[in-house]
């Protein structure tokens, strides 16, 4: 394996800026080297790369790169920008691997690039068919990588695996049928050797799972049904055949703890989402925290967030794993600011509650009891006529990813106070159509609402500092070393905040909505950052003189 | 106001009659919806609240996040039913906008034309009882709205140009607009008020604000910018610049004023 680049980072961050300055005269491109899993298990020891959607398996988006820190932020300067070139909104988070960048965009294609330069190197564009059935936009999130092949879901409810040095295709599989509503838009994540994934089309009446497959022949190794069959524990929490068309999709990246050999993945609203009326019961496991063996996808446990929803709080969040100091001793927890509102710590090895308080405005519930149970206000399930809730149907947060420093040890969430009408309809299921019962109308406009990015003590489940942003950011956070929390916003601005103290340390507008999460790596010494805003990808740096 | 609230309510009626759509547009392009009931209006509703309204919004008002358009008003992709039509089809190439579909009968579609054509408001079909001449008058002699609103480049600056008022709102929404201006008042229409850090305080039309930054507009027209992080505070106040003119017009006035305020648009 070659580990030139991560030596030369070594070096060269500890060196001052003029030696760092002479390096950037060279043009060498680093050398590509196989992403093995051991390398992705310790993907945090080199910081240079990013090798997975949310940089490392425990998802805290932590870079140890510390380069730009809270003293030099303020040089940062644009050092390249990519242009995607089909316009649409880019919700990607790249990934960087020995100074390539793989960048996803919509509808469903890849592009590989310099990430010195952010030339292209090489893409694919994946052929969809013309009759795609999606619910929220033509979205793709990332990919995974191992060894030296990449792995992309498309709007076509297909895995495809690309080779990362040519972008030639080395298998295509249908996951699941695109013309039932299946889609397929987050990142895969890699577990041992499987390529792990989740399926969204939670409006269409799906039934959600997890899957795993064979990274090198595209064959199914698993699947694990987010909602259980006939006999099987939980398929009485839906009354009637109800558990056929729940929902329950899966369409964000989990989490990996390969000491506990555990897989943790969120699974989305039981459909049809505002009409509870047709399926009675707590619906499991959606809305829920799964808990999977990494090598069998069999459910170790799971946590449900909120039974029988009725207002679209999809609990797939990113799971951020973490081993925090808890009343006097050591616990592995995850931790999980869900749609709903609550924010929750929860033992990852065991799936108890912990701790959990609102962090954003709420009007469903009164509270969550001793065993992390919502405490229903009776009366605001959607009607007819309507009737006004908090959080509106885009929740508290949604599915842009949190973070979590290990210098602070403080969670980190975009966060919506709003509220919307929610309305029940009464509709019967049609295979490939909509099936939502109903939907959701503001009252009044965006700017009367709130956003804000909150800091909180995963061990009190307190906020620590919030800073106000306008409404409503879907942007993701990134920390690191250098005391920073990178994140964007609604209207178009990426910006650093000091993670200890919420303080505003810089920012610059890149004049385009910001959908994605920020990312760092680093080449020959110098430290970058990446955001995507509107369809364009920009990277900074500091100053070299 | 009596009159034109019995006009408004024979319009709705006229409207959902399907009478509408019978006598609107072209001949050629209206030939194609033969789905215009008010039983077609209503079956095109309830499937827009089920395929559409996630990007374009329950009360189709469409949304920014998603890029999905406002329905309700002047559609800027389609002059015709034929063309929304085909927009549904068909989709838009290269956007979120996918066809519907493919075995989706053509009746249901012309049923969802229907739903949308039912969103805006074709003047052809409205018989206001105000008079145009009186409500022009009206603008700029008593109601002296000319102050603050301009029409075709001539006029003031504190409040939306209304040139083509009568594409984006109704008559019932310009009669509240007139007479309960604080009823929906668009964020760019919000007053800031702002104390710099040495204490001045300077007040105006909320241009822009953003996470940042904001931009004000003050009563002499003066565009002020100023960074949050340097300000030592800022407030908005969400009401309208704009006075009632409840105690000011007669019903009659009101009429006009809305008869003529209606009658604007592109082609006038």
């Amino acid at each position: 394996m070659n580990r030139f680049p991560l030596l030369l980072t070594s070096i060269f961050l500890t060196l001052p800026l003029q030696a760092q300055e002479d390096e950037f005269q060279t043009v060498i491109t680093p050398a590509f080297s196989p992403v093995t899993w051991e390398r992705l298990v310790n993907a945090e020891s080199e910081p240079e790369n990013w090798m997975m959607y949310s940089g490392t398996l425990d998802s805290q988006r932590y870079s140890r790169l510390d380069q730009i820190n809270t003293n030099n932020v303020t040089e940062l300067e644009m050092k390249w920008s990519y242009q995607i070139p089909v316009i649409d909104r880019a919700e990607t988070v790249p990934t960087v691997v020995d100074g390539i960048m793989f960048i996803t965009e919509a509808p469903s294609n890849l592009t590989a690039v310099d990430a010195r330069t952010g030339r292209v190197y090489w893409r694919y564009d994946h052929e969809l068919p013309e009759d795609l059935r999606i619910c929220c936009g033509r979205n793709n999130r990332g990919v995974a990588i191992l060894g030296e092949t990449l792995f992309m879901s498309t709007l076509d409810a297909h895995l495809v695996a690309i080779d990362a040095r040519t972008g030639n295709v080395l298998w295509d599989v249908e996951v699941a049928d695109y013309e039932a509503g299946y889609s397929k838009t987050a990142a895969p994540l890699i577990v041992k050797d499987k390529v792990v994934t989740g399926i969204a089309g939670g409006e269409f009446g799906i039934r959600g799972f997890i899957d795993a497959y064979d990274p090198v022949t595209g064959e199914l190794e698993w699947r694990t049904y987010a909602i259980p069959g006939p006999g099987e524990p939980g398929n009485d929490s839906w009354s009637g055949d109800s558990w056929k068309t729940g929902g329950a999709a899966t369409w964000i990246t989990g989490s990996y703890d390969p000491d506990l050999n555990l897989i943790y993945w969120g699974t989305g609203n039981p459909g049809p989402d505002w009409n509870g009326d047709v399926r009675l019961g707590d619906n499991l496991y959606s809305d829920s925290a799964l808990a999977l063996n990494g090598d069998t996808g069999e459910i170790a446990w799971h946590f449900q967030f909120t039974p029988h929803d009725v207002h679209d709080y999809d609990s797939i969040q990113v799971p951020i794993l973490a081993d925090i100091e808890y009343q006097g001793s050591t616990r592995k927890v995850m931790m999980w600011a869900n749609r709903n509102a609550f924010f929750y710590t929860i033992d990852r090895e065991t799936g108890e509650f912990l701790e959990g308080e609102a962090y954003a405005s709420q009007t469903w519930a009164q509270g969550l009891d001793p065993n992390g149970r919502p405490i229903r206000v009776p009366g605001m399930a959607p009607t007819y006529e309507g009737i006004l809730v908090s959080p509106p149907i885009v929740g508290a947060t949604n599915w842009y990813s949190p973070g979590y420093s290990q210098q602070t040890g403080l969670f980190y969430v975009t966060s919506f106070d709003g509220e919307q009408e929610f309305f029940k309809r009464d509709e019967d299921y049609e295979e490939g159509e909509r099936f939502t019962g109903g939907g959701g109308r503001y009252n009044q406009p965006m700017d009367a609402f709130h956003s804000s990015i909150r800091a909180i003590n995963p061990a009190t489940a307190e906020i620590e500092w919030e800073f106000p942003i306008m409404p409503r950011s879907s942007a993701g956070i990134t920390t690191t070393a250098g005391g920073i929390v990178f994140t964007g916003s609604a209207d178009g601005y990426f910006f650093a905040l000091d993670a200890a103290s919420g303080e505003e340390l810089w920012h610059i507008s890149l004049g385009a909505r910001v959908h994605a999460a920020p990312m760092t790596y680093a080449i020959d010494g110098q430290q970058f950052v990446t955001i995507a805003s509107g369809n364009v990808v920009y990277t900074f740096g500091l100053k070299n003189d | 106001m009596g009159n034109l609230t019995a006009q408004l309510g024979s319009l709705a009626t006229l409207m959902f009659s399907g009478l509408f759509f019978a006598t609107s547009g072209s001949l050629a392009e209206d030939a194609g919806n033969l789905y215009n009931t008010n039983f077609d209006i209503n079956a095109g509703l309830r499937y827009f609240e089920r395929q559409c309204s996630r990007c374009h919004g329950f009360d189709a008002k469409g949304n920014d996040e998603t890029g999905a358009p406002d329905l309700t008003g002047r559609l800027t992709r389609a002059s015709s039913e034929v063309g929304i039509f085909n927009i549904i089809r068909t989709g838009i190439p290269g956007t979120a906008m996918l066809p519907a579909a493919s075995d989706l009968p053509d009746a249901q579609v012309w049923q969802l034309v229907a739903y949308i054509s039912s969103l805006s408001t074709d003047p052809a079909n409205i018989d206001l009882p105000g008079s145009v001449a009186n409500g022009a008058r009206l603008f700029t002699n008593k109601g002296a709205c000319d102050s603050c609103h301009m029409i075709g480049g001539q006029g003031g600056r504190q409040g939306p140009d209304l040139s083509r008022a009568g594409e984006r709102r109704s008559p019932e929404e310009l009669l509240s607009d007139i007479l309960n201006p604080h009823t929906d008042v668009a964020p760019r229409w919000w007053t800031m008020r702002v104390t710099d850090k040495n204490g001045v305080v300077r007040e105006g039309l909320r241009m822009n604000e953003d996470s940042f930054s904001l931009r004000i507009m003050d009563d002499d027209a003066n565009l002020w910018s100023y960074p949050k992080n340097q300000i030592a505070s800022f407030e908005r106040i969400e009401a309208s610049t704009m006075p009632s003119y409840t105690q000011t017009l007669s019903d009659s006035e009101v009429d006009d004023l809305v008869a003529y305020l209606f009658s604007l648009r592109k082609e006038s």
